[in-house]
């Protein structure tokens, strides 16, 4: 699997690169701002890109802005957002037209190797990986608070890991339960929000983010 | 005027090109003097206008008049009440601008603007003109006088026996005639006279006339120390914003990044090494904890050095000490002396420490010094901060790094001198409050 990693301290970046080639993945370029990624994704587009956010030259959200241009330009190429911090409306943005093929995460979850590979997997392979606490973020400042009230604790948590994009096997190893068990609670959480039951991973993740965010 | 007092000064006082100024301020003054007696008069006028044209005045008795003046006078008053500030700011600010331009008198504009009191001015212009008119009088008609005798031949060279009206001048205690050539030496001294004295009449007509300007226009005492008092809030308010930015960025860019690959590190080590059993990498488990851990040690350090730039915490135990901490940092040779009675508010001594800490660094920077001499005393109300180095001087008091200091310093009510010649040596004297 071939990705990209656009990261402006370098400390970070050769970790990075040092991680994922002893994972197998090929790395095929890393650079260090956003105009050195579009050449990089022009030139040779990859599996996947990983985006730090904030990024010469002005250090704000350029590592955004091209994360969003490439989702447009090359739909193929997954996109992982990559930053120090959470802010919802990043991710709101990020995922304004489709939540396939997208992650944002926060640079911390590198230090659970096996996570992080999951979710740079995932969101290569068309899934979504949304960092919990994005969606801890969404759900508390969601607008359907009647009916996340009506759920159950386990639901809850099983609602949560949905957001983050995870499979229902996913799940089930998380939560350490069985996947009929999954599919259980997530028919229930389905029926107590009033949402349209969906199979594939991804219409199921948009879903509940447009309940819970709006 | 410039140069020692005397009577060459008086004579060529109304050759001087301030002179000239003054007689172009005066002429305003008075056309705004007339300005000003003729708005109340503006009205009636115009009234008084439409009623001559329309021949209204020529029927026998007028009839129209009186009951249109009824309207009018009232109507006067009415406009007056409401456009009096409008007009006395128009001409407070017209007149503030030409004494900046001509004379150099900058009268900085009072907040909040002024209403009455700016009528108030224009109210005054009335008598600023007397001594503003009769000294412009006096110049001009006293080159005329003066230039009497040169002119006499061109123009009365008539045939003899023709009889001729006298000519006449005119001077501020009403005409002089003149019927013969000699005559017209006795106009020109008159001229000489009114020459001579019309640079003071003008001086008095534009210094009551900027007086009034700065008591009527200018910003009072309390609003003058209210503008110092909002500036000085609105730096603090810019510098605490940067400052948390700084360190935000210095956060995000440094400690945290740091923290994030030392996990990183970690969390591949833990892989490396495996759950349980033997290890199936021993060898890259031991180089990536190898690294993680230098990566902690990194991350210690560059906290350190933040932490100190937030608060020394040396400064905890004083000025002198941490004056003397940061003099042994320095690459050029510091020589501090403190002499305090009493140990100043915690926020001046931040100030002061701060100060120091940059001047040092200038210094080191740009002076190429081989010494620096680092000195506080103070008094119980007041603290001074003098650093001496015997470099190569021309340091920029205007400079972005010095002004940034005397701004951040006069937030406090402290002042800061610079004497920097070319070729050294350096002095800056920076004081300060010893409580905020």
């Amino acid at each position: 699997m071939r990705v990209v990693i656009a990261e402006d301290a370098a400390m970070m970046r050769e970790g990075l690169v040092r991680l994922l080639t002893d994972r197998g993945f090929d790395v095929s370029a890393a650079v260090a701002d956003a105009e050195a990624l579009r050449s990089a994704i022009e030139a040779d587009p990859p599996d996947v890109a990983i985006i730090d956010i904030r990024m010469p030259p002005t250090h704000t959200d350029e590592g955004l802005r091209a994360a969003i241009d490439i989702r447009r330009d090359h739909p193929t190429v997954g996109v992982l957002v990559f930053s120090q911090y959470v802010e919802t409306r990043y991710a709101t943005r990020l995922l304004a037209d489709r939540p396939t093929g997208v992650g944002y995460l926060l640079k911390d979850r590198v230090a659970d190797v096996a996570d992080f590979v999951d979710a740079l997997t995932r969101v290569a392979s068309g899934g979504t990986a949304l960092d919990p606490e994005v969606v801890g973020h969404l759900m508390r400042a969601g607008r359907d608070t009647a009916g996340l009230a009506s759920l159950t604790p386990r639901e809850r948590e099983v609602l949560a890991l949905m957001a983050e994009g995870r499979s229902n096997a996913g799940i089930a190893a998380a939560l350490v339960i069985t996947p009929g068990v999954v599919e259980k609670h997530v028919a229930n959480i389905f029926a107590k929000l009033g949402l349209p039951a969906s199979d594939t991973d991804n219409r199921r993740v948009l879903a509940v983010l447009r309940h819970v965010s709006g | 005027m410039t140069g020692k007092n005397g009577p060459m000064t008086a004579l060529r006082a109304p050759f001087t090109t301030l002179a000239l100024r003054r007689l172009v301020f005066c002429v305003a003054g008075v056309v705004g003097a007339v300005a000003v007696l003729a708005v109340p008069a503006l009205i009636p006028s115009a009234a008084a206008l439409i009623l001559q044209v329309t021949g209204a005045f020529d029927e026998e008795p007028a009839p129209v008049v009186a009951p249109v003046f009824l309207v009018l006078f009232p109507l006067t008053l009415v406009a007056l009440a409401f456009l009096a500030a409008p007009l006395g700011r128009a001409m407070g600010t017209a007149q503030r601008a030409l004494a900046d331009r001509l004379l150099g008198e900058r009268v900085e504009p009072a907040v909040p603007r002024p209403g009455w009191r700016a009528v108030g001015y224009s109210l005054l212009k009335i008598p600023l003109a007397i001594p503003q008119g009769y000294g412009a009088f006096c110049y001009v008609f006293g080159v005329v006088n003066l230039s009497y005798p040169v002119w006499w031949p061109l123009f009365r060279n008539h045939p003899p026996g023709t009889t001729l009206e006298p000519v006449r001048a005119l001077t501020p205690f009403g005409f002089l005639e003149a019927q013969t050539f000699s005559r017209t030496f006795v106009i020109a001294a008159a001229g000489l006279a009114m020459l001579l004295i019309a640079p003071w009449l003008m001086r008095a007509g534009t210094v009551l006339d900027v007086a009034s300007m700065r008591w009527l226009l200018g910003p009072r005492g309390l609003d003058e120390r209210l503008r110092r008092l909002q500036a000085g809030r609105a730096q603090a308010i810019d510098d605490a914003a940067a400052m948390m930015r700084r360190l935000e960025r210095d956060l995000h860019d440094g400690a945290q990044i740091r923290l994030a690959t030392l996990a990183m590190n970690l969390g591949m080590a833990t892989e490396k090494l495996g759950t349980d059993g033997p290890a199936p990498d021993l060898a890259q488990a031991r180089e990536l904890v190898a690294l993680a851990h230098q990566g902690a040690k990194d991350a210690l350090a560059e906290l350190r050095d933040l932490v100190r730039g937030i608060h020394p915490p040396v400064l905890d135990n004083g000025l002198a000490d941490a004056l003397t901490t940061l003099a042994t940092g320095s690459a050029i040779p510091v020589s501090v002396r403190v002499g305090l009675p009493d140990r100043p508010a915690p926020a001046i001594e931040t100030i002061a420490y701060f100060c120091a800490a940059e001047l040092l660094a200038n210094a080191a920077k740009h002076s190429r010094a081989q010494r620096i001499t680092l000195a506080v005393n103070g008094t119980a109300d007041h603290l001074t901060l003098t650093t001496t180095d015997d470099g190569t001087g021309g340091a920029d008091a205007n400079g972005p790094g010095l002004s940034g200091l005397a701004r951040r310093i006069a937030v406090v009510d402290g002042t800061m001198q610079v004497s920097s010649p070319v070729g050294g040596p350096t002095r800056i004297v920076i004081e300060l409050p010893t409580h905020v």
